[in-house]
């Protein structure tokens, strides 16, 4: 027997003959990486399921032109969800009705819902989204691979169809105007901090 | 619960629905895998002794009627490129694309078709290795655009062509028969039987329900798969009441597949 989990390239390649147990088994071994960059693209639990969901439907559609990087379909993914996550409501649509029906637990979760030592973290969080957000779609996507990620640059490439080079001008351009913008935010939230104390 | 961990019964069934989407996909291999585009009637899964009728085979009322204008273009390329139409003869709404694959790849056409052609297609003759679609013209756009995945070669035929859509036929009780076309779906839907012999009708109502057409959820769907059975629904004659033989729909094959009447089955739809 396979170890899918041990054998991704194995997995994929069963699961484009339609085998759904090699699919589910592509699933089992990526959710959790895609939910948490959903997680960190939304801010928002259910926003997060929903990229996720939409993810790998897409995967399964876009099957056949699907970027593999080292044998794995996670780049791709990875990309996928940052595309999505950054246009929810159109990203969504063409699984809207599916995603509807599948059930969620019932206690229903909020990214709010986090302890206090958290707020740092999260302040931080929410200022690399808005400069995230700020950039063009395919270097959100590069960030997204290098920095979060741990992808090479050349890996890089290779998900999102650029040459080598191209992906190193264009990290090096995109973490240049992230920093950028991540310093004014935190400029902002300081003052915003130092007023606060003052009343 | 924390909420780094994806919530397990979201999680549970999303991945119910992904084995199902993987195994609900076709499985037999079919010469060339077509996705068609918006707004195109698809849909259908058929079983031997029937096939939908492709409009241009036969002309069953509201199939459109092409009449080609101009001499055609010939272009060959590897990868996307689009290609020059030369000037648009008076008439001319549409042009007829014939594409056929020298390499391995997918090929987007403009209109959202695809069409993915395998190793084993290119053993296939040239003939056999060909896809049609006819695009509707934007004005004063004169060129058309083939997508492709990488390195993946490809030889195009264009014509432009003058395209009318005939208009459906109206039985006595009113319904509409013919093929569905950008103004919908008639009453009844054109079909041949027996290997092409014999040109009949499917009531759309009866075709959608046979088809799955109450299904609205997950659970119902996967119900509904696991049935393994065929359902099989009467042809009739334009008049929507003489029958003239059985149309089967449904995927399902092996020994303990079993066919049945739609009017055995309480689907209530």
């Amino acid at each position: 027997m396979v170890e899918w989990n041990r054998d991704e390239p194995a997995a994929w390649a069963a699961a484009l003959d339609n085998d759904g147990d090699a699919f589910a088994a592509v699933f089992d071994l990526h959710r959790d990486r895609v939910y948490h960059h959903a997680l960190r693209m939304t801010a928002n639990v259910h926003d997060a399921e929903d990229v996720t969901a939409a993810a790998f439907l897409e995967l399964w559609r876009r099957r056949k032109s699907v970027r593999v990087v080292e044998g794995s379909v996670l780049p791709w993914l990875i990309v996928t969800a940052t595309n999505l996550a950054r246009n929810l409501a159109r990203g969504l649509r063409r699984y809207q009705a599916l995603i509807a029906v599948l059930p969620r637990a019932e206690d229903a979760r909020s990214a709010e819902d986090v302890a206090l030592d958290q707020i740092e973290e999260m302040r931080i969080a929410a200022q690399v989204r808005e400069a995230l957000s700020a950039l063009a779609p395919s270097d959100a996507a590069l960030i997204s691979l290098t920095l979060f990620e741990h992808y090479s640059p050349a890996q890089a490439a290779v998900a999102l169809g650029i040459s080598d080079g191209a992906a190193r001008t264009r990290l090096h351009r995109a973490r240049t105007r992230m920093a950028a913008t991540i310093e004014a935010l935190a400029t902002a939230d300081r003052d915003d901090t130092t007023k606060e104390k003052s009343r | 619960m924390s909420t780094a961990e994806l919530d397990p019964v979201f999680a549970a069934a999303l991945r119910e629905l992904l084995v199902a989407t993987a195994e609900d996909a076709p499985r037999v291999r079919r010469r060339w895998r077509w996705r068609l585009g918006p707004g195109i009637f698809a849909g259908l899964t058929l079983v031997a002794g029937g096939v939908a009728l492709a409009a241009g085979v036969f002309s069953p009322p509201g199939a459109p009627l092409d009449t080609p204008l101009g001499a055609a273009v010939t272009a060959t390329h590897t990868g996307s490129a689009t290609i020059d139409l030369g000037p648009r003869p008076a008439g001319a709404t549409d042009v007829s694309l014939t594409l056929t694959c020298l390499t391995v790849g997918t090929f987007d056409f403009p209109n959202g078709s695809s069409v993915t052609c395998s190793s084993a297609d290119l053993r296939e003759p040239p003939l056999a290795r060909q896809a049609s679609e006819v695009v509707p013209l934007t004005p004063g756009i004169d060129n058309v655009t083939i997508g492709t995945s990488a390195n993946a070669s490809w030889t195009l035929q264009a014509l432009y062509v003058n395209r009318v859509t005939t208009h459906w036929g109206i039985n006595a009780s009113g319904q509409t028969y013919g093929v569905a076309n950008q103004n919908g779906t008639p009453d009844l839907i054109a079909v041949v039987i027996d290997q092409g012999k014999t040109q009949g009708y499917l009531e759309a109502s009866e075709l959608n329900c046979a088809s799955g057409g109450d299904v609205q959820s997950i659970a119902q769907a996967l119900a509904w798969d696991k049935q393994n059975r065929n359902i099989s629904i009467p042809v009739y004659e334009s008049d929507g009441t003489t029958i003239i033989g059985t149309f089967i729909i449904g995927g399902a094959t092996g020994s303990n597949t079993k066919t049945v009447p739609l009017s055995s089955l309480s689907l209530g739809c």
